[in-house]
């Protein structure tokens, strides 16, 4: 029996019919086109599917779209502001640490979470906080690269 | 270091990395169509069992069911071989296509016998649980020497005791047997692998349609595009030209989508419906479904040397499990014997391989393709033979070391090696000397190791693949470039590479290229991107096209500006004259006003060149690992890795460094934390998802430094070499080495897990 | 394994009395759903097909960490693993329990998973249980009759099996105040990655009645056995006695002795003798410094 609740994301506010039994995935994915939201394992190991809930990272495939309802959701697609790229994905992409893309948005956003706790984070804290993101193209180095120099305000400079 | 170049050599940034940062990138699973039909498979719970009857019936009854595959269905379909590597694309090698788009017989756990197509995914995934199915069990066999033997379960008819492939090493030598008996040194180990799964992480995914004009589109993440649309019409019996093939962003696929995926279904479902179908494999799915690492149940290799440590013999036997279809498995036991030898002389070389069908998934083509378990091998041996003659190991492997001038592992004049310089430079950034000579403590559990291992790839597989690779440059009006030419983009910064080949030649800026990719219709034909090939060779075609343009340009120019055009060069987006500085034109008005010219002199400058490269210019690495081994619980950390690479040129250092970080995410894994397991009683695959097989995570990795060597070599574009495989080579042997290095011991098996390492540490 | 989840009935109640009506109510065909990380899982892989979902998730009153007069804790079935593991009341008290909340999962199913599911899932290999167990905690359970409490040492009865009745809510988690001359630890290894499923898991107490004498030693074991158990024979062999190496080897031995594992036994009953050891060890030093500063 699906039921209409209001379902906040990247700041919109959506009427939504949603049945109980569907996946908060496949709500934003189908239901509202974000396809940045990527599925990967489905058994809750790999982080693909991250997206932030009030603020906090959680798997997207291991939650119901109903208990999402009335609460802040951020996917990939809300973190740039007016063309304008978010420091993370700024810097992701200065230091090269996209390859084949797919880990990239749950990834950006569990460590938009450290950030927003920790302005100022040890490497080893990044790494922690990207524990639950599999990347198998980066080897994570450019990664953690990446989210501390976004932490630190670096922008790198593009030599030639 | 290579010359100063413009463009070539600059870490840019991707042309589409801003797209994936954004989640803008469109992968096959984002796709969507109106009408669009979702496809799900129903796959065979035996390793081996033919399917008596199907029964659909319950299937059918879900209302949005639009069509249901089943073996009986398949009409005049041919079967077809996934990993395409018949004839043609290597050279009198020839594979029995035995895969149907669906099948009767089933040849391993999780081999497609159905398939649904549905109005959404959950009522796919109920109607495919409906199909009821009476499957006659059928003996079988999980590894390759019980699958030799008298009695075995035959599993293809083009296969004696299921050895698909006997393979010899193609360039055997002087006399190995000899040689080995009079060397003053033998070594020889026998190593086993596991299996190694490519874990990429988006799952196989298709989507197909039937256009207006009646032609089968199909989004396929194949790495070799034409060959899959060739395959494609191999299978339907629809001609090429009826069949286009687009090529969305890929989400890895370190050789997995080198072979037929998703597609064959996807294709069948379209074809019949006539509606778009999506299918997207589960996690479970890509596990069993697809081709991963081929594992070897044995590699026996033995050395042969004279006391000062010349290596004088070399000669090996494999025993390969390949799954129930040949694939492309096979020749990882060639490359294997070959490439792993690219870096050492030796007068006396032999070997063999047998490649036997077992009851498991099928095995193909991943990263190193061979290379990395025969090395695994090689590696320990030449680390032995070492420590015997009372040798540093650095210093056996630059006795050996090949010269350029040589021959390659592949038969053809090796271009160029800066194996010597990995070597120093590895040497001097680890540490080495110090490192070893520090004495080690005998207290406490913890014991520090350090180890290296040195390897030979390729770059390109001539003269035993097909090398064939196209591109088609033009300019544009404001003298901007398209470039049109199909690698597979599965995020190895490929098309970033290709435009600072183009825009280096040009004189323009690397966002001046356009890369235009991804359609058969528009590309010429494309081997594709696997052994490591894609910059030298879609490189070299870029390279050789964009000459054949700027010879138009520079003619144009020439009249333009009143001098000859061997006076003119461009740099900085300008035609700039050798003799008179202040004579120059901006190319983009060179361009403009060839196109909007009357008086039968319009042109729009463009360049196309077939491009086969015919030489050998394999890569090179140096790899130095510092571990922990806590002898009490058999754990092993790598607190520290350097992996020093010779691949030529490197167009740009961030996107090779990024092969090599994440070769060594792969390489850990191979090593010690990835455990392909199949129930030996059963047939069945454990180990399907996450849970259960172990990729290194950020916690896992290593602090990591990459140094790259950057010497030209002669035949690649502006001198680069490939870079995609060596990542990952070298990286289980160094670890093995470093770990003999802390207590002593080798482990011949992979992964190295704590149970072996203890095994091996305590005799009893 | 499926990507998506079979239709049912979804029923978010209001308050802890209306899911237990539901509960009652529809009995076996329910199940609870608080954090959902586990239960998915079994739904995904069509292990359980319930007809009815009973959302907690929501209900306010089953979420809190709070520290009691005495010293102790009472907790919430509905806290995060991620809540109790920050949260500087538990880290203070109970550093073990903050150590085993942020071993489980990943840093994402620590934001959801909750402490009471995973009582009630009562899987064989979770981090939680053998530290609740070595801390002595209590469960508040209730049903439509009212409320049990009942001590976690002996509520799972095997694996995923536990003395909840299926109308039955866990409502509350005790643990009770530890004296001052105690140190707890929780230790662990991993099937083979850092971020990975525990193979071998102990959760120790010490409580000295001085610097050498063991007064009181509790072991919990995780991941060795059908259910998380007390190494009661090896608690025995410590307790009341001077604490040497000698004896910390006999109690881990016997701990290794007392675990069943049913897959990797040799390594991991090794494993069990390395933690336990490792843990009473490095107990016995905290609370030795701690008591000879209280000296000076």
């Amino acid at each position: 029996m699906k039921t209409i609740a209001r379902y906040v994301v990247n700041g919109e506010p959506y009427e939504l019919a949603v049945e109980p039994f569907q996946l908060l995935i496949e709500v934003l994915r189908e239901q509202l086109g974000l396809t940045g939201t990527k599925h990967s394992c489905g058994v809750g190991n790999c982080g693909a599917c991250t997206v932030l809930v009030d603020g906090k990272p959680v798997l997207s495939c291991m939650t119901l779209a109903v208990t999402a309802r009335d609460k802040q959701i951020t996917t990939i697609e809300g973190l740039a502001r007016g063309g304008e790229l978010h420091p993370l994905q700024k810097a992701f992409v200065e230091y090269g640490a996209i390859q084949c893309g797919y880990c990239t948005p749950g990834m950006i956003l569990s460590a938009e979470a450290l950030l927003e706790k920790f302005p100022d984070p040890s490497e080893e804290q990044v790494r922690e906080a990207v524990s639950g993101n599999i990347c198998r193209c980066t080897g994570y180095v450019k990664i953690v690269e990446a989210v501390l120099a976004a932490a630190r305000g670096n922008e790198r400079s593009l030599d030639r | 270091m290579s010359e100063d170049y413009h463009v070539v050599g600059t870490r840019i940034v991707q042309p589409d990395a801003a797209a994936k940062a954004t989640g803008q990138a469109r992968f096959a699973g984002d796709i969507h169509l109106p009408g669009m039909l979702t496809a799900k498979v129903l796959r065979s719970p035996y390793p081996h069992a033919e399917v008596v009857s199907m029964d659909t019936s319950r299937a059918k009854e879900i209302p949005g069911v639009a069509y249901i595959l089943t073996p009986w269905e398949l009409g005049d379909w041919n079967t077809f071989d996934r990993g395409m590597k018949d004839m043609p694309l290597v050279e009198g090698y020839r594979v029995p296509p035995e895969e149907g788009v669906v099948n009767r017989r089933a040849r391993h756990f999780g081999d497609p016998v159905a398939a649904v197509a549905a109005t959404d995914e959950r009522t796919a995934e109920e109607a495919v649980s409906l199909i009821d199915v009476d499957y006659r069990e059928l003996p079988f066999v999980t590894d390759a020497a019980e699958s030799m033997r008298a009695g075995a379960p035959g599993i293809s008819p083009h296969a004696e005791r299921n050895i698909a492939k006997h393979l010899t090493y193609p360039f055997p030598e002087g006399d190995v047997e000899k040689a080995l008996a009079e060397a003053d040194l033998v070594v020889e180990g026998s190593f086993r692998s596991g299996k190694q799964e490519h874990c990429t992480q988006e799952t196989a995914a298709c989507v197909a349609f039937v256009d207006a004009g009646g032609r089968l589109n199909v989004w396929s993440q194949c790495q070799l595009a034409h060959l899959a649309r060739r395959e494609l019409s191999h299978i339907f019996k629809i001609p090429v030209r009826k069949i286009k093939l687009m090529t969305p962003f890929v989400g890895g696929s370190f050789g997995q989508r080198g072979a037929l995926c998703a597609e064959p279904i996807a294709a069948a479902l379209a074809l019949r419906t006539k509606r778009p179908v999506k299918l997207v494999f589960s996690r479970e799915e890509n596990f069993v479904g697809l081709e991963s690492r081929t594992g070897f149940d044995d590699i026996t290799i033995s050395l042969g040397f004279k006391k000062d440590g010349t290596l004088t013999a070399f000669k090996t036997n494999m025993l390969g499990r390949l799954g129930g279809y040949m694939g492309c498995g096979p020749m990882a036991s060639v490359i294997g014997m070959t490439l792993s030898m690219g870096h050492y002389r030796c007068p006396n070389r032999a070997g063999s391989a047998d490649m036997v069908l077992t009851n498991t998934p099928p095995s193909g083509a991943m990263r190193g393709f061979g290379n990395e378990f025969m090395t695994f091998g090689m590696e320990q041996l030449m680390d032995e033979a070492a420590e015997k003659l009372g040798m540093d190991p650095v210093d056996i492997r630059l006795k050996n070391a090949k010269k350029a001038g040589d021959t390659a592992a592949l038969g053809l004049k090796l271009e160029s090696t800066y194996f010597e310089d990995c070597l120093r430079v590895g040497v001097e950034k680890f540490g080495w000397k110090e490192k070893r000579e520090t004495p080690r403590s005998e207290e406490g559990k913890i014991k520090r190791g350090y180890g290296m291992a040195t390897m030979s790839h390729c770059t390109g597989a001539a003269p035993l693949y097909l090398e064939h690779s196209n591109a088609l440059v033009k300019f544009n009006e404001d003298g901007s470039v398209d470039l049109t030419v199909h690698p597979a983009p599965v995020g190895q910064h490929i098309w970033g590479a290709l435009s600072q080949i183009c825009a280096e030649e040009l004189g323009i800026e690397a966002e001046d290229v356009h890369i235009v990719t991804g359609d058969t219709d528009v590309t010429l034909f494309e081997y594709g991107s696997d052994a490591s090939r894609s910059t030298y060779a879609v490189g070299g075609a870029t390279l050789r096209a964009a000459r054949q343009a700027k010879e138009q340009l520079l003619a144009r120019a020439a009249g333009m500006l009143g001098v000859p055009a061997g006076d003119l060069y461009l740099r900085d987006r300008t035609v700039f004259s050798r003799t008179n500085p202040d004579r120059s034109l901006s190319i983009a008005r060179v361009c403009y006003e060839a196109i909007y010219s009357f008086g039968g002199k319009a042109e729009n400058f463009s360049g196309k060149q077939s491009f086969e490269p015919v030489w050998n210019s394999p890569n090179y690495g140096a790899y130095f690992a510092e571990v922990e081994v806590n002898t009490e619980t058999g754990r092993v950390t790598v607190p520290r890795f350097v992996t020093v690479i010779d691949c030529g040129t490197a167009v740009n250092p961030m996107a090779v460094e990024g092969q090599l970080e994440g070769g060594l995410q792969q390489g850990i894994g191979l090593a010690l934390t990835e455990n392909y397991v199949i129930n030996r009683e059963t047939g069945v695959v454990e180990t399907t998802n996450y849970d259960s097989y172990k990729v290194p995570t950020a916690p896992d990795m290593p602090a990591s430094e990459v140094y790259i060597v950057n010497k030209p070599d002669p035949k690649g574009p502006f001198g680069a070499k490939g870079v995609g495989e060596p990542g990952m080579v070298g990286i289980a042997p160094a670890i093995a080495n470093a770990i003999h290095n802390a207590v002593g011991v080798r482990v011949r098996e992979l992964p190295i897990t704590p149970e072996r390492l203890l095994g091996a540490l305590i005799p009893s | 394994m499926f990507r998506l989840l079979r239709p049912f009935e979804f029923h978010e109640p209001d308050s802890v009395e209306e899911a237990v009506e539901l509960l009652s109510r529809y009995n076996t065909g329910a199940v609870v759903f608080a954090g959902g990380t586990d239960l998915l899982i079994s739904m995904k892989k069509r292990e359980i097909h319930p007809e009815h979902v009973v959302s907690i998730g929501r209900l306010a009153e089953l979420n809190y960490i709070d520290g009691t007069a005495d010293g102790g804790l009472r907790m919430g079935p509905l806290a995060t693993h991620a809540a109790i593991a920050d949260s500087p009341l538990v880290q203070e008290r109970f550093p073990m329990l903050a150590t085993a909340c942020n071993k489980v999962g990943t840093p994402q199913v620590r934001n959801m998973g909750t402490i009471g599911g995973n009582v009630c899932k009562a899987g064989p290999s979770q981090d939680t249980p053998p530290v609740l167990a070595a801390l002595e905690a209590r469960l508040r359970l209730l049903g439509p009759h009212g409320e049990r409490v009942v001590p976690l040492d002996g509520f799972c009865t095997g694996p995923f099996c536990t003395i909840l009745e299926p109308n039955e809510l866990v409502v509350d988690i005790q643990v009770p105040p530890l004296p001052p001359e105690s140190a707890g630890c929780y230790k662990w290894c991993t099937k083979i990655t850092e971020v990975d499923e525990t193979l071998a898991g102990a959760g120790v107490v010490l409580i000295c009645e001085d610097a050498h004498t063991c007064g009181d030693l509790r072991i919990g074991l995780g991941s060795v056995a059908p259910m998380a158990i007390r190494a009661r024979a090896a608690e025995e062999a410590l307790r009341g006695k001077t604490i040497d190496a000698a004896r910390i080897a006999e109690a881990a031995s016997t701990a290794s002795m007392e675990a069943e594992p049913r897959s990797r036994a040799g390594y991991r009953r090794h494993m069990i003798r390395v933690l336990v050891r490792d843990a009473i060890t490095e107990l016995h030093r905290d609370i030795v410094s701690r008591l000879e500063g209280k000296k000076r």
